[in-house]
């Protein structure tokens, strides 16, 4: 037994050394380096906590900040919210022989390149975009309309939202779907069918037994999704810094542009750690909460 | 001259003992089965003698080497895992001669009738090419005896082998195995914890709990002189009534007073003890039949009717708890309903006296 | 009615991906309807451009580097994980799996500050193989870990007990049978990395990888119509590859008798 403890551990290190070297350690640095200041290229390493008290004071880091857990929430509940009847529907309604081939459908367009995705959303959402392009077909009968009844905003006519925060959630809705609806899968996967039956047998209807047996078992499935697309999402670089214009910047931006633009990253080291600080607090309230709401459960 | 023999051996698992202090001598050519609940040690013991669990004491000897510390591949043991273990990868064949890949002193044609020989031994003759996903459950077990029996070894081990089987296929099995080992001649070791099982395959049997051995014996033996109580009741059915022991005599509950030469038991001190007996050493006698002076009287209390035989309940006066009797149904006899007087009589010798 | 929900959410996964190659196809230069004509000039213009070309080069060479080590760090996590107990055993495989919800750029930037700030080393495609590795690594101990898992170990006990040893066991049993485990994992941490961003565009010296080029791209409107040829080629590319890894997984579950339960993830 000593030399099965021995061959695991053999085994485990290298992989976690890896983690420590490449992860834990740099992680620590930026710490640390989030107490340092820099002036212009000299950076001066005594310990201080100005950059925190900037980044807390400074009216446009906490609203960048602010804005992005909004963002981030929105999208996850979106998401969510979109990819439970998904879930649900492949879970219960497919074939068994099929379901892989749906979930394969499912995940295709999460594995093509991310970038060209967001970029393709600009496409679609921007001012000659596609979607513009197709409005500009159904406005006619739309202003017409609109004429004809005296509704102002039918008048105004449909038009697709671009460099905004609306932009913004639409577009990480999108990109992160598939992330929401594979772990509320697996969970519904999990559901023994005979717990369903029984729940009818015992004079629930189809709806109620779904409130009261399928939800609560798909819960930890929810919860899950819920932290699998919020803790990404408030990091994202790419969808705000090409769809979302100026109102639709998130932290990631203002990080990305204290280290390679404004040439000051400590600062961007701050930013990084507070945004990491409050998402893992939101995350484990989060776990926190779904524990205390399902009552059973380590 | 004893093939295997175990000293001493005990282990642990972080605090938790999982074997006290095993010794065993098992025979060339003996069809030797473990027996006990799950949990009893008899697969750790099992996989010490094949080498996959060290023990923390003792020595394992086979062959009248010491094999304590040898590996499993370096071991004369081959073993039937309760999966079976079928490499899901290989055809048939394939499965059968991976052990002779090491075997140099063969050629390729050798090795292939070797394998043909033991395909055929357990009735899977021209099965060779076929991939061994495709098996029945049966088929893959005949398969995983092939792949061991082809090495020669000198014990085959076998842990629970029938248990994914269904009843049918198990009695059918049971009576293969018994033939295989008679003709291939080694030492089986069998785990199993169906002790009917254990039976009516082994020539010896280990009975044992909480990682000992409580009773080694041949399996008549085991059946009908149960060393305590607690094998008496995992071997089988057995009815007990409370009974003192004084000067020579045992007064046992609703049976009344025996002298003690009638019982089986080397239990003669005086005091508290209990007495078994097993429902069909008992019987009862019905109206005009007579026994010589060895009848208790009381109740039917429950009837269970199986066809060829009835299953009674029966209250014995001046005891609470039924006893259980087992009656054939020969022709001409009734079934007597609940409710019915019964005279209980026993044979001597029927009755065991235990501590 | 879920039904037609469920339709119409496919509809709206696919809807960008499927103006790849319409606009691809299509010879004018702005990205909107209607149409103007058929024309193969963007596919054309991918096949001269030598920055794609190199950045291209770059790019397989990473993802191919990341995928070996990352599948190779994942074997023996994900075999120390099923097959041993040892202390801290949580906590360790824990740590090894949190780059998969750590925030891309917070991987970006810790490594970004560590490699030019302490170290004062220059950042180059290794930079990126590195970071590409940590991110990747979870995703092969993922698909590894139910590979082992499917593994009945009285498999490899068989072989040993037939007389193999541990490493010609390993060779003989184990290897096949996880063997489509361990293409699947390569070719979903090969993807990864090949379509990986914001670490590359971080941690890249003077070497770009593809997605980089494609930013510098994007500031572009002239180049839009050649990156919808060339987005074409790459979800062809993707598609391609996430079938074989698909199918590879499929295969290795019939093979070792099991039944299928879900995707990757």
């Amino acid at each position: 037994m000593q030399q099965e403890t021995t061959r695991g551990l053999t085994l485990i290190a290298p992989p976690l050394l890896y983690a420590v070297a490449l992860m834990a350690g740099p992680l620590l640095a930026i710490v640390v380096f989030s107490f340092w200041t820099q002036d212009y290229l000299t950076i001066d390493r005594t310990l201080t906590l100005a950059n925190y008290r900037e980044a807390l004071s400074d009216p446009i880091y906490r609203a960048i900040l602010l804005r992005s857990l909004w963002i981030s929430g929105l999208v996850t509940l979106i998401t969510v919210a979109l990819a439970f009847p998904v879930a649900y529907f492949v879970s219960f309604h497919v074939d068994p022989s099929k379901k892989s081939l749906w979930l394969f459908l499912i995940t295709i367009p999460f594995w093509t390149s991310y970038l060209l995705r967001i970029f393709l959303w600009k496409v679609m959402l921007g001012f000659n975009g596609v979607l513009n392009s197709i409005f500009a077909y159904i406005n006619i009968p739309l202003e017409a309309l609109g004429n004809a009844t005296g509704i102002a905003w039918l008048q105004e006519g449909l038009s697709a939202p671009l460099y905004s925060a609306s932009a913004v959630v639409l577009t990480l809705s999108h990109a992160f779907a598939p992330f929401a609806i594979l772990p509320i899968f697996v969970a519904l996967e999990k559901i023994d069918r005979s717990l369903l039956e029984a729940a009818r047998d015992l004079g629930e209807t189809a709806v109620t037994t779904f409130l009261r047996v399928t939800l609560p078992l798909a819960a930890p499935g929810v919860v899950a999704a819920l932290l699998i697309v919020f803790i990404p999402t408030v990091g994202d670089y790419v969808t705000p810094a090409q769809v979302g214009g100026p109102g639709g910047l998130m932290i990631a931006n203002m990080i990305q542009t204290q280290f390679l633009g404004l040439n000051n990253a400590p600062m961007g080291a701050t930013l990084a750690v507070l945004a990491m600080l409050v998402v893992t607090v939101i995350a484990l309230a989060t776990i926190w909460l779904a524990r205390r709401l399902s009552g059973v459960r380590p | 001259m004893s093939l295997i023999s175990l000293r001493g051996i005990e282990k642990y698992y972080g605090t938790y003992h999982a074997l006290r202090g095993i010794d065993l001598d098992i025979g060339a050519g003996e069809f030797f089965s473990l027996l006990g609940p799950s949990g009893c040690g008899k697969t750790t013991l099992l996989r010490v003698i094949a080498g996959f669990e060290g023990v923390s004491e003792g020595t394992v000897t086979i062959s009248d080497r010491d094999m304590t510390r040898v590996p499993p591949n370096k071991r004369p043991t081959n073993m039937v895992f309760q999966s079976y273990a079928i490499f899901p990868h290989l055809t048939v064949a394939q499965n059968v001669a991976f052990g002779l890949r090491r075997r140099s002193d063969l050629n390729r044609q050798a090795k292939d009738t070797l394998v043909e020989e033991a395909l055929d031994m357990v009735g899977l003759g021209g099965f060779g090419a076929r991939a061994s996903t495709a098996l029945s459950g049966g088929q893959r077990q005949r398969v995983a005896l092939a792949r061991a029996l082809v090495l020669r070894p000198k014990v085959l081990l076998l842990d629970e082998p029938l248990s994914a089987l269904d009843k049918k296929m198990r009695e059918q099995m049971q009576v293969e195995l018994i033939r295989l080992q008679r003709q291939v001649g080694i030492t089986f070791i069998l785990v199993t914890h169906d002790q009917e099982e254990a039976l009516v395959m082994s020539d010896r049997i280990a009975v044992m709990f909480d990682g000992k051995i409580a009773q080694l014996a041949e399996a008549e033996a085991l059946y009908r002189r149960p060393v305590s109580r607690r094998v008496a009741e995992f071997i089988g059915v057995m009815n007990f009534l409370p009974a003192t022991v004084a000067d020579g005599v045992v007064d046992a509950q609703g049976l009344g007073k025996i002298v003690v030469e009638d019982l089986q038991s080397e239990a003669t001190t005086d005091g508290e003890t209990m007495v078994g007996f097993r429902p069909e050493t008992a019987t009862l006698l019905f109206p005009g039949q007579d026994s010589e002076g060895r009848v208790a009287r009381g109740t039917v209390s429950e009837v269970v009717y199986y066809g060829d035989m009835t299953y009674y309940d029966v209250r014995l006066d001046g005891c609470e708890r039924p006893v259980r009797i087992s009656m054939r149904n020969v022709f001409g006899r009734p079934v007597l309903d609940i409710g019915a007087e019964a005279r209980l009589a026993w044979s001597p010798g029927a009755l065991t006296l235990f501590r | 009615m879920l039904r037609t929900y469920v339709i119409a959410f496919l509809i709206f996964l696919y809807a960008p991906i499927t103006l790849l190659p319409v606009f691809a196809f299509n010879s004018g230069t702005v990205i909107a309807f209607p149409l103007d004509g058929f024309t193969l000039e963007w596919f054309a213009a991918l096949r001269t451009n030598r920055e794609l070309h190199s950045a291209l080069a770059n790019s397989l060479t990473v993802a191919g580097t990341t995928a070996v080590i990352s599948v190779l760090l994942g074997l023996m996590a994900a075999r120390a994980n099923v097959r041993y107990r040892f202390p801290a055993k949580a906590a360790a495989m824990g740590l090894v799996m949190i780059p998969l919800v750590l925030p891309e750029i917070i991987v970006a930037t810790s490594l970004l500050v560590v490699v030019v700030q302490f170290f004062g080393w220059s950042l180059s495609l290794v930079t990126v193989v590195a970071a590409h590795v940590l991110i990747c690594t979870p995703f092969a101990v993922a698909i590894l870990n139910a590979s082992f898992q499917s593994l009945d170990p009285a498999l490899e006990e068989a072989a040993i007990d037939l007389g193999e040893t541990r490493a010609s066991t390993f060779r003989l049993v184990t290897l096949p049978l996880v063997m489509p485990g361990i293409i699947a994992s390569l070719l979903i941490c090969f993807t990864i990395s090949l379509d990986e961003f914001i670490i590359a565009f971080f941690l890249t010296g003077s070497d770009t990888t593809l997605p980089v080029y494609i930013w510098s791209l994007l500031r572009f409107p002239k180049q839009l119509p050649i990156i919808m040829a060339l987005g074409t080629l790459l979800v062809l590319a993707s598609i391609l590859i996430l079938t074989l890894a698909e199918w590879n997984r499929r295969r290795g579950i019939a093979r070792a008798g099991g039944s299928d339960s879900g995707g990757f993830l």
